[in-house]
Formats: structure tokens, C-alpha cells, sequence
């Protein structure tokens, strides 16, 4: 392979976006057609230049090659959707019914929730795992809030290491993420401005009191309306093909959801904790994205203009 | 047929006039393979290159009658508005 098409052919990897299997078969069976193209091309008289020049033209743009591969590969099966799904409706369903406050349920969302992550984690990292690894790191969260009860001194001395250390985890799994997709990494963190939103209206000064349980009993049924909305986001993430609309709908369903939350709350939560919010929104949606961005800098010699000016299909003139 | 093969073919049997970005041929056969409409299938060549051979399914044969039974009319259609004359008596 030359090194023209080593960039058209890592220029495609980068925006197809598929797993290792399916990027090892496509680009395999790209390689062979650019062999057999440069062969009939060569044995037609061209010069190795010509025939290189001729072939990447005759390929099309890598960018809608990639966008056509991605939208042939993007869209999960029913099954996907619903396992991706479970860990929204299984926390909607926990605060619905009232079963929030039952350490056993609890503990067998949370044990759900880790075993599953675990388990796709070390399978191949599927597109349903991402909704789960959100919520698996929902107890890191909890040894945040617990370190807020004990004593004075210990809290400070116990601050200033987990947060450095919730934030290198934080930033690891992030990182792992956005190498498959910054989407799915957006996608995983999703579920974390609603929760704070919560948490803030429910415990306005960072603690919990009889007033919380009393707060969370009165808005169970919208927690859980949230926790069903996001479940309803990510099923028509996953059924979506096109990248623009799976990108849309991840914006404004953060969006609508944290409205929800704010209009829910009856005025616990003001207009500078719905800003404060929005802006975490959108630091959860842009971060991953920044991220993908910053990790695949170097990676890819951008595409020569020069080949790209043509549309995907288009009729002989 | 293979991908290359399948340009090939287009291009012949349309005179030259059909010619394809031929990198946005993949991404259509993996719609149609992920349809179930098409299977695809490595095989290995005898100077140790693999190639992806693929092979229409018998779902892919039902689509593939109704879809021309389609442009069938869509043709004949074309062709009363484009040639009134050899249509009426």
C-alpha cells in the first residue's frame, strides 16, 4: 500500500468508527479492490502516479465513503436497544415504584449495573455497554458524598485525595470511551447533569436530612420520569443511523430532561442552578468530542482536497 | 460476484454510462447484507489473497422481484410520457 492510500484508508477508519472486527473486514476489502483497480489501471498503460491519482478519484471522498460505512454499521439491533436501555429503566422503575428507599433493590441495581459493565467492558465494549459504565460510576459518586459525613478534619484530609482520584478515574474511562466514539462517551455521561439536578433539589446544602427523604418521596414519580426519558433517548440514539441526528437528539434530550427537572423541582432549583447545569450539560456533551479530537491529533495527515470534490454515486456525464 | 467485479459489470452493462464512486459500493452491500438481502463470504485466492465474494440470498431474490417489477412500471411509465405515439393506435 502506498502512502496515498495508507491516509485515504486511515482516513476512513477515523470517521467510520467501527469496532476492530468490522474495521479489520472493511478495510480489508477496501485493500483488495484498491489492488485490483491499480493493477487494471497499470496494465491499461497509466504510469504508477497516474494509476494512484486515477484510482483515489475513482474511489470517492473518504469522508462519504466513511459517513456511508458508518450509517450501514451504526444502527443497533432491538436487542441492543434494549439492553442499553435497562440500567435508565431499571433506576426509573426503582424510583416509580417507590423502591428507591429498599437497600436490597438497591443493591441489586447497583450489582446489576457493575456486573453488566464488567461484563461488556471485557467483551468487546458493545454499543449498549455505555449507558451501564455511566451508571457504574454512580458509587464513586456516593464515597464523594459519604467522605461530606465524616468528621470535620477527616473530610478535609479525605477531600483533597478523592478528588484527584475520582477525577484521573473519571478522565480514564472517558478516555477509553471516546477512542471507540466521543458519542458513546457523551452518551455514558448523559444520565450525570439530571442526577446532580436531583441531588441539588433534593439536598440544597449537600446533605442528607429528613427533608431529603421527604423531597425524593415527593418527586420519585419525575426522578423516575427522567430516568424513562433517557431511556427513551438512548433506544432512538441507537436506532438512528445518521451521526448529525444522533448528535441532535443527545443535545436536546439534555436539554428537555433537565427543563423537566427544574419545572419538576418547583422553584428548589433557581435560574443560576439551571445555568450551572447547562453548563455542565454541555461540558459532558463537548468534553468527549475535545478529547477524541485531542487524542487523534497527529494520527491522520488530512486528505488532499484535491480528491475530494466529487459526490459519493454520481452518473457518468 | 466480488465488489470490483460488481463495478465492472454495472459499467459494462450500462455502456459506460452508470459509473460509481466505487468506495461507496461497500457501504451498500453492507446495508444489504445487514438486511439479510445479500451474504458475504472470504475466500481465499490461489496467490493467497482473500477476496469477498458475494452471494444474493433467497429474501434478497423475493426484494430483488419486487424491485424490478417496480422499475418495470416506472419504465414503461417513462416511456408512454417520452414516446406518446408508440403507445396510441
Amino acid at each position: 500500500m502506498t502512502q496515498e492510500f495508507t491516509h485515504y484508508l486511515e482516513s476512513i477508519k477515523y470517521t467510520s468508527k467501527l469496532s476492530p472486527s468490522d474495521e479489520r473486514e472493511v478495510i480489508s476489502e477496501l485493500e483488495t479492490h484498491i489492488e485490483d483497480k491499480l493493477q487494471e489501471l497499470t496494465d491499461s498503460g497509466l504510469s504508477e502516479g497516474e494509476a494512484i491519482d486515477t484510482c483515489l478519484v475513482q474511489l470517492g471522498s473518504p469522508t462519504t465513503v466513511a459517513r456511508q460505512i458508518y450509517e450501514a454499521y451504526s444502527q443497533g439491533s432491538w436487542k441492543h436497544v434494549l439492553l442499553a436501555s435497562m440500567p435508565h429503566l431499571l433506576f426509573g422503575a426503582l424510583f416509580a415504584l417507590n423502591w428507591w428507599h429498599h437497600i436490597g433493590w438497591l443493591t441489586i441495581a447497583l450489582s446489576l449495573v457493575l456486573g453488566t459493565t464488567v461484563y461488556g467492558w471485557w467483551h468487546g465494549k458493545p454499543n449498549w455497554v455505555f449507558s451501564w459504565l455511566g451508571y457504574s460510576l454512580l458509587p464513586v459518586l456516593a464515597v464523594g458524598i459519604l467522605l461530606l459525613y465524616l468528621p470535620k478534619g477527616w473530610s478535609l484530609l479525605a477531600i483533597p485525595v478523592y478528588l484527584p482520584l475520582a477525577s484521573w478515574w473519571l478522565l480514564h474511562i472517558i478516555i477509553q470511551t471516546a477512542k471507540k466514539d466521543w458519542l458513546f462517551s457523551s452518551l455514558m455521561l448523559l444520565p450525570i447533569p439530571i442526577i446532580i439536578g436531583w441531588f441539588l433539589a433534593i439536598s440544597p446544602t449537600g446533605r442528607f436530612t429528613e427533608y431529603s427523604i421527604q423531597q425524593i418521596y415527593s418527586l420519585a414519580p419525575w426522578i423516575g420520569l427522567s430516568f424513562i426519558t433517557l431511556a427513551l433517548t438512548i433506544a432512538t440514539f441507537l436506532r438512528l443511523r445518521q451521526r448529525y441526528l444522533k448528535i441532535g437528539l443527545l443535545a436536546v434530550s439534555g436539554i428537555l430532561t433537565l427543563t423537566l427537572v427544574v419545572y419538576y423541582t418547583n422553584g428548589q432549583l433557581n435560574t443560576l442552578s439551571f445555568v450551572g447545569l447547562m453548563i455542565v450539560m454541555w461540558g459532558v456533551f463537548l468534553i468527549p468530542a475535545l478529547l477524541e479530537r485531542r487524542l487523534r491529533h497527529g494520527r491522520i495527515i488530512p486528505w488532499k482536497r484535491r480528491h475530494t470534490d466529487s459526490p459519493g454515486i454520481g452518473q457518468h456525464a | 460476484m466480488y465488489g470490483y467485479q460488481i463495478v465492472k459489470e454495472l459499467e459494462a452493462r450500462s455502456q459506460g454510462y452508470f459509473k460509481f464512486k466505487e468506495g461507496t459500493l461497500y457501504p451498500a452491500l453492507h446495508r444489504l447484507e445487514k438486511s439479510g438481502l445479500v451474504t458475504g463470504k472470504w475466500q481465499m485466492l490461489p496467490n493467497g489473497r482473500q477476496r469477498r465474494y458475494y452471494y444474493i440470498t433467497d429474501k434478497g431474490f423475493a426484494k430483488l422481484a419486487t424491485e424490478r417489477s417496480q422499475w418495470q412500471d416506472f419504465l414503461n411509465a417513462v416511456k408512454l410520457i417520452i414516446q406518446p405515439g408508440a403507445s396510441s393506435p
